[in-house]
């Protein structure tokens, strides 16, 4: 979890005018207030249980963040977010469940963003406006994520299913989900709420596997390769997907 | 955004969807769309003619009677590069819910992350 990298990044930046916001996606707030409180953040510290920022700025997977300018315009898009590098090197531990062992191996394949991102943000600290990495209004809009019709339904089935889950109980919700997750499948975050509720023992911290399950169509693993890998998991900055001359 | 009736008070679908009521029509950052069928007379909004002018869907839960009314499908996730007042609870201040505009004038990372 990053919390204490952000807060880190935001204890650096503060005094030259900038704030990280972070926010959970999680519908149950209990399951994010043990890792806010072990980062103790001095940032402040948000809980979206309706996924709100999903629908207003795009945020389909986990971490994934936008930049917004002095005057409160958007000059980057939702987009993976990292500003720490992953040991992706270190040997995967003999005994492990084959599916484990597999699930690890996709994962690490998930590029490793940190160095770059973290350089983006500082250039765009020190030279705001005219940083390579400000996007004009019409290329933020442009290169946000597309959102047709399913998209939109996807999100309504989405809350729906949120909302039933909390005041009536997770039968309601799921139909509700499972057509989230049919409508718009490259939408991480709906599916991985529903995998996590659905195979996380009752006052144990959230499922990471999230395996096969009755409920669900899908699973990480199978859904990670169904999409192209963990190569093709996080949504790239596109400062990150150009060659480097 | 969860709705029990077919109306809206045009402030909590600004609060929760960015879009704005105007004489002009149904406004969002710098982008406004025409909705004269929209607005009722006591400051509410009809949502069934929200739902046509912005292509937002609405879904409906039967054993509740409950609907989800899903964002604008307008083509991307973002409408205008103009971020909306996020209004979200702050685990730091549980008295205060955390206003967007609070960073006005401050360059802002938002940052989503999960416990899953």
């Amino acid at each position: 979890m990053s919390l204490p990298g952000w807060q880190a990044l935001h204890a650096e930046l503060e005094s030259q005018g900038v704030s990280v916001v972070t926010v959970a996606l999680d519908i149950d707030p209990n399951k994010a207030r043990p890792w806010i409180e072990a980062a103790s953040p001095t940032h402040p510290s948000l809980i979206d249980t309706a996924h709100v920022t999903n629908e207003l700025f795009g945020f389909n997977n986990v971490p994934m963040a936008v930049w917004i300018d002095e005057s409160g315009t958007l000059v980057r898009p939702a987009e993976s977010a990292s500003i720490e590098a992953r040991d992706t090197d270190a040997p995967i531990p003999d005994g492990l469940p084959e599916r484990v062992q597999e699930l690890i191996g996709e994962a690490r394949k998930i590029p490793d963003i940190g160095a770059q991102y973290r350089g983006a943000i500082m250039d765009w600290v020190a030279n705001g406006a005219k940083s390579e990495f400000a996007l004009s209004p019409a290329e933020v809009v442009e290169a946000s994520h597309p959102r047709d019709k399913n998209n939109a339904e996807a999100a309504a089935n989405f809350e729906l299913g949120q909302h039933l889950f909390t005041t009536v109980g997770k039968h309601a919700a799921v139909p509700f989900w499972r057509a989230a997750h049919a409508l718009d499948p490259a939408n991480w975050t709906y599916k991985r709420q529903a995998w996590t509720i659905e195979t996380t023992p009752e006052g144990e911290p959230s499922d990471m596997m999230q395996p096969p399950t009755e409920t669900y169509e899908g699973n990480w693993l199978d859904d990670v390769r169904a999409a192209g890998g963990g190569e093709n998991y996080v949504t790239k900055p596109a400062f990150l997907t150009q060659e480097t001359p | 955004m969860i709705l029990s009736e077919l109306t809206v008070s045009a402030a909590d679908f600004e609060t929760r969807t960015g879009w704005a009521a105007k004489p002009e029509g149904l406004c969002k950052g710098d982008i406004c769309v025409p909705a004269p069928e929209a607005a009722l007379d006591d400051g509410r909004l009809d949502i069934t003619s929200v739902a046509d002018k912005l292509a937002m869907p609405l879904v409906h839960d039967t054993a509740t009677d409950t609907y989800a009314l899903g964002p604008e499908g307008l083509g991307h996730s973002l409408t205008t590069a103009v971020a909306p007042n996020l209004v979200l609870p702050n685990a730091n201040d549980d008295d205060n819910p955390f206003l967007l505009s609070s960073l006005h004038g401050r360059k802002v990372l938002l940052v989503a992350w999960a416990s899953w």
